[in-house]
C-alpha cells in the first residue's frame, strides 16, 4: 500500500473516530430526551398544566403552581443576580488586576463549584430559620430566589467578565479619547458591544438555575397551591419531580414525567425567545 | 550596509567622475592646438560625447529622485551632479568654440600668446581643481579655485581696454585672442561654479556670494 | 535648462539671493506663529519603572501640521499619548514634567483629565468605529455620551462634522448603516468626523493611515493639510515620506529622545544632526 494510501486511511479513520465519538456524548442526551418525551407526553394537556397536584390513583391533577413557583423564582433569582452578576463582571474585567480583585475572582471561581446542597443549607440557616442572628424569611420564595442567585450570580460574574475582556481595548480608547468617562464608556460602549456574550452567559445561567433541586428543598419547601404570598412555601418543578418520582403511585410517577418535560421545554424556550430578542441588533460585522 | 539607491548613486558618480577627466583633456588639448597652431580631431568628438555624458547625467539624476524619494545629502549631491556634469559639459564645448577660432581665423602664429598662454595657465589649474574637488568632496580646494577667477577675468578685461587703447591693430589677433580669452573666462566661471556645488554637497549651503569689485 | 543658464550672468549670483530670501521667510513664519498651542517641558514618560521617554521639549506651533518620525519604538506614540493624557490609562504607565495647553500645565495636580481629552483629540492607527452603531451616532456619540441631547443642534453638528471630514458626500444617503459597514479609509474619516464632532483645539493621529491603502492614505493627508486650518494637527507616523508631504513642521525622534525639531523643508534638505541624517538617508533601520 503506498503512503498516500495509508495517510487517507488515518485520515478516514480519526474523521470516523470524531464521528463515533459525538454520537457516544450525545446518545445519553437523546435518549434523555426521548424517554422524558415518550414518558411525559401522554400527560400533558391544558389541565395538566393549570390544575394543581391531585392525591393520586384516577386524580393526579396536574403541576399548574409548580410552573408557576418555578417561573416566580427564576424571575426572582433574575432581578436579584443579573445586576450583581454583571456589576461583578463589570469590576473584574475593567479593574481585575489589583490584589483584591484577584482574591475576589478565585472566591468567585470556587463558589460555580460549590454543591448546591451546602449553599442550601447556609440560606436554611442564614435566611430561613426564625432565630436570633438569620434573617427569619422562612420557607418563601425569596428564600428560594436568595439561594438561587448563590449560584446564578458566580456563573453570570464569570461569563460577563470573559464577555466584557473579549471588548477590544481600541473602543476604550476610543472612547476615552473623546472624553468620555470611564464609567460611562464601560456602560455605553463596552456593555453593547458585550452584549451578546453577556446574553448567552446571563442563558447560561439561567437554565442551571431552573433544574436546580436541593438549594429549593430547604428553602422553599414547596407547595401544592398556588401562589399565597411572599412569606410562604411556594411550588417549583425540581421540588414537584422530586416528590413524585419517589411515590410508589405510578400516577404520580407520570405527573413527574409531565414535569421533567414541561421543564425542559421551559428551559428550551427561554433560550429561544432571548435569542431571537437579541439577534440583528448589530453586533461586530466588520466589513472588509 | 548597501541601500537600493547606491548602486544608482555609484553610477552617477562614475559618469561625473569620466566626464571630468575628459573635460579636462578637452581643455587642455584644444589649448595645446591653439598654441601649436594646428587643429586637433578629438576636440569636436570628445566635446560631442561630452554632452551625451551630461543627458545621461540628467536622465539618471530624474530616475534616482523619481524611483527613491531621496532626501538630506543624498538629494543635495543629486542636484549638485546635475550642476557640476553642465559645468563639465561647458568645459568641452568650450574646448569645441577654441577649436573653431583656429578654423575661422586661419594661421596665427605671428600674433602675440602671451596672455593667452599665462590666461590659459591659470584656467588649467582651476580646471584640474574643479574635477579634483569634486573627486574628493574637498571643501578647500574648492575654495582655492573662487580665488583665482579674478586672474583670467582681469587677464580678459585688462586685454580689451589695452585694445581699446591702441592704434595699430592687427584685426585677426585682435578678434582671435580676444575671443579665445572670452571662452577661458566662461571656463573659469564654470570651474567656480563647480567648486560652489562641492561646498553645497558637504555644507549643505552654497557659501554666501562675494561682490566682485 | 542648459540654455537658460547660459543666458545668466552669474548663477550663483541669483542661488544667494535666494537663499536669503528663504531664510528671510523662515523667520517670518516662525514669528507669526506666535505662542505655541502645545509644549512639553522635561516631559519624561514611564511604564512601570522603564523610562521610555527621557526629557522632552517641543514647541507644537497653533494651526499647523507638525510630525513626528522616527523608527520603531524610539517614544513617539508613547510622546503623543501623553499629550491628551492617554498615557496614563496603561496600568503601571505615568508621566512627570509639564505639557502646557496654551501656557496651563494639564498634568497640574487638580487638572481632570477628561476635560483635556475633549480639547485634545485623538485619531488612532486602526480605524474604530463604534460597531454597535450607525454613522450618525458614531459622529454624535462623544456629544451624546457627555450630556449633549438629541435635537437640530445635534444634526447640525453631525453633518458639520462629517463635512469637514470629507466624508458627507459620500455617506449623506446612508446615516442610519452600521458604522462598520464603510470601506476603511472612510472609517477612519469618520473616527477624524467623531473627534472633530467634540470641537477640540488639538487633533492628534496616531500612525492615521497605516492601515489604509494609498488611494485612502491620500485622501486623509488632503484632509490633514485641510484641518490645520481650523485645529492644530500632530501626527506620529513612520513614513517619512508622508511628514515630507504634509507637515510644516516635523521632529525627529530616537530612542525616547528628541533630536532634531524644525521646519519640514530645511530638515528634509539639511538636517543638523548626524543621526537625522542617517535616518533620513535610510543608513539605519
Amino acid at each position: 500500500m503506498s503512503s498516500y494510501a495509508i495517510r487517507r486511511f488515518k485520515d478516514r479513520l480519526f474523521f470516523f473516530l470524531g464521528i463515533a465519538c459525538i454520537v457516544l456524548a450525545v446518545l445519553p442526551l437523546g435518549s434523555i430526551l426521548l424517554e422524558v418525551i415518550v414518558k411525559g407526553l401522554p400527560t400533558l394537556s391544558l389541565k395538566f398544566l393549570m390544575s394543581v397536584p391531585g392525591p393520586g390513583g384516577k386524580n393526579i391533577g396536574g403541576i399548574g403552581p409548580a410552573i408557576q413557583g418555578s417561573l416566580i423564582l427564576i424571575g426572582l433569582t433574575c432581578l436579584i443576580g443579573i445586576p450583581l452578576g454583571v456589576l461583578s463582571g463589570i469590576y473584574l474585567a475593567e479593574y481585575g488586576d489589583a490584589p483584591y480583585a484577584r482574591v475576589m475572582r478565585t472566591l468567585n471561581d470556587v463558589l460555580t463549584e460549590f454543591p448546591s446542597i451546602v449553599v442550601g443549607l447556609t440560606v436554611f440557616l442564614v435566611v430561613v430559620l426564625k432565630v436570633s442572628g438569620s434573617l427569619g424569611l422562612g420557607f418563601s420564595p425569596l428564600s428560594g430566589a436568595i439561594a438561587l442567585s448563590f449560584i446564578l450570580i458566580p456563573i453570570v460574574a464569570r461569563t460577563a467578565e470573559e464577555a466584557i475582556k473579549l471588548v477590544p481595548n481600541a473602543l476604550r480608547e476610543a472612547s476615552m479619547a473623546l472624553g468620555v468617562r470611564k464609567w460611562r464608556t464601560t456602560i455605553s460602549i463596552v456593555l453593547s458591544v458585550a452584549k451578546a456574550g453577556l446574553v448567552t452567559g446571563i442563558l447560561l445561567a439561567v437554565a442551571r438555575v431552573a433544574g436546580e433541586t436541593a438549594p429549593l428543598l430547604l428553602t422553599v419547601l414547596g407547595n401544592t397551591h398556588f401562589f399565597e404570598g411572599f412569606n410562604e412555601p411556594i411550588a417549583a418543578l425540581p421540588l414537584q419531580i422530586y416528590q413524585d418520582a419517589l411515590a410508589p403511585d405510578p400516577g404520580i410517577q407520570a405527573r413527574a414525567w409531565g414535569a421533567a418535560l414541561v421543564l425542559i421545554l421551559v428551559v428550551l424556550s427561554l433560550n429561544i425567545v432571548v435569542r431571537l430578542a437579541t439577534r440583528g441588533r448589530m453586533g461586530s460585522s466588520v466589513r472588509k | 550596509m548597501a541601500r537600493l539607491m547606491d548602486l544608482g548613486m555609484d553610477r552617477l558618480r562614475n559618469l561625473l567622475l569620466e566626464m571630468g577627466q575628459l573635460s579636462q583633456q578637452t581643455v587642455v588639448t584644444a589649448i595645446e592646438a591653439y598654441h601649436v597652431g594646428k587643429n586637433h580631431q578629438d576636440v569636436n568628438r570628445w566635446s560631442n560625447k561630452l554632452k551625451q555624458l551630461d543627458d545621461q547625467v540628467s536622465e539618471l539624476s530624474i530616475e534616482l529622485i523619481a524611483r527613491f524619494q531621496p532626501v538630506a545629502s543624498d538629494l543635495r549631491y543629486i542636484k549638485a551632479c546635475m550642476e557640476i556634469s553642465y559645468g563639465f559639459y561647458r568645459y568641452g564645448r568650450y574646448a569645441h568654440d577654441i577649436m573653431e577660432v583656429l578654423d575661422t581665423f586661419g594661421d596665427l602664429t605671428k600674433c602675440d600668446h602671451a596672455v593667452v598662454e599665462s590666461a590659459s595657465g591659470t584656467t588649467k589649474q582651476m580646471i584640474e581643481l574643479s574635477v579634483e574637488a569634486f573627486a574628493k568632496k574637498d571643501v578647500e580646494l574648492a575654495k582655492k579655485i573662487t580665488g583665482m577667477d579674478d586672474y583670467v577675468d582681469d587677464a580678459y578685461r585688462d586685454y580689451i581696454s589695452k585694445l581699446m587703447k591702441s592704434k595699430h591693430v592687427d584685426l585677426r589677433c585682435a578678434l582671435s585672442q580676444t575671443l579665445i580669452l572670452r571662452y577661458l573666462e566662461r571656463i573659469a566661471d564654470h570651474a567656480v561654479y563647480i567648486g560652489r556645488s562641492v561646498i553645497f554637497i558637504v555644507k549643505g549651503e552654497e557659501p554666501a556670494f562675494e561682490e566682485r569689485s | 535648462m542648459n540654455v537658460e543658464k547660459e543666458e545668466a550672468t552669474s548663477m550663483t549670483e541669483q542661488g544667494g539671493e535666494q537663499a536669503r530670501t528663504e531664510e528671510f521667510m523662515t523667520n517670518m513664519a516662525e514669528s507669526m506663529d506666535g505662542a505655541p498651542k502645545l509644549r512639553t517641558v522635561d516631559l519624561v514618560a514611564f511604564f512601570g519603572k522603564n523610562e521610555a521617554l527621557h526629557g522632552i521639549n517641543l514647541a507644537i506651533r497653533p494651526n499647523k501640521v507638525t510630525a513626528i518620525i522616527g523608527p520603531s519604538g524610539c517614544g513617539k506614540s508613547t510622546f503623543i499619548r501623553c499629550l491628551n493624557r492617554m498615557h496614563e490609562l496603561t496600568p503601571g504607565a505615568k508621566a512627570t514634567g509639564q505639557v502646557l495647553l496654551d501656557g496651563e500645565n494639564i498634568y497640574a495636580p487638580k487638572t481632570d483629565p477628561v476635560l483635556i481629552r475633549r480639547r485634545i483629540g485623538m485619531v488612532f492607527q486602526k480605524p474604530n468605529p463604534f460597531p454597535t452603531m450607525d454613522i450618525y451616532d458614531n459622529v454624535a456619540a462623544g456629544l451624546k455620551l457627555t450630556g449633549m441631547k438629541k435635537g437640530k443642534n445635534l444634526d447640525d453638528v453631525v453633518k458639520n462634522s462629517l463635512q469637514q471630514a470629507s466624508l458627507w458626500d459620500e455617506v449623506k444617503d446612508d446615516l442610519h448603516k452600521p458604522g462598520t459597514s464603510i470601506s476603511g479609509g472612510q472609517q477612519q474619516r469618520l473616527c477624524i468626523a467623531r473627534t472633530i464632532a467634540m470641537r477640540p483645539e488639538v487633533i492628534l493621529m496616531d500612525e492615521p493611515c497605516s492601515a489604509l491603502d494609498p488611494i485612502a492614505t491620500s485622501k486623509v493627508e488632503e484632509l490633514m493639510v485641510q484641518l490645520k486650518g481650523t485645529y492644530t494637527v500632530v501626527v506620529v507616523t513612520h513614513n517619512m515620506q508622508q511628514a515630507a508631504r504634509v507637515a510644516d513642521y516635523t521632529a525627529f525622534f530616537y530612542l525616547g529622545k528628541l533630536i532634531e525639531t524644525g521646519p519640514t523643508a530645511s530638515l528634509f534638505e539639511n538636517p543638523k544632526e548626524e543621526l537625522t541624517e542617517r535616518y533620513l538617508t535610510g543608513r539605519f533601520g
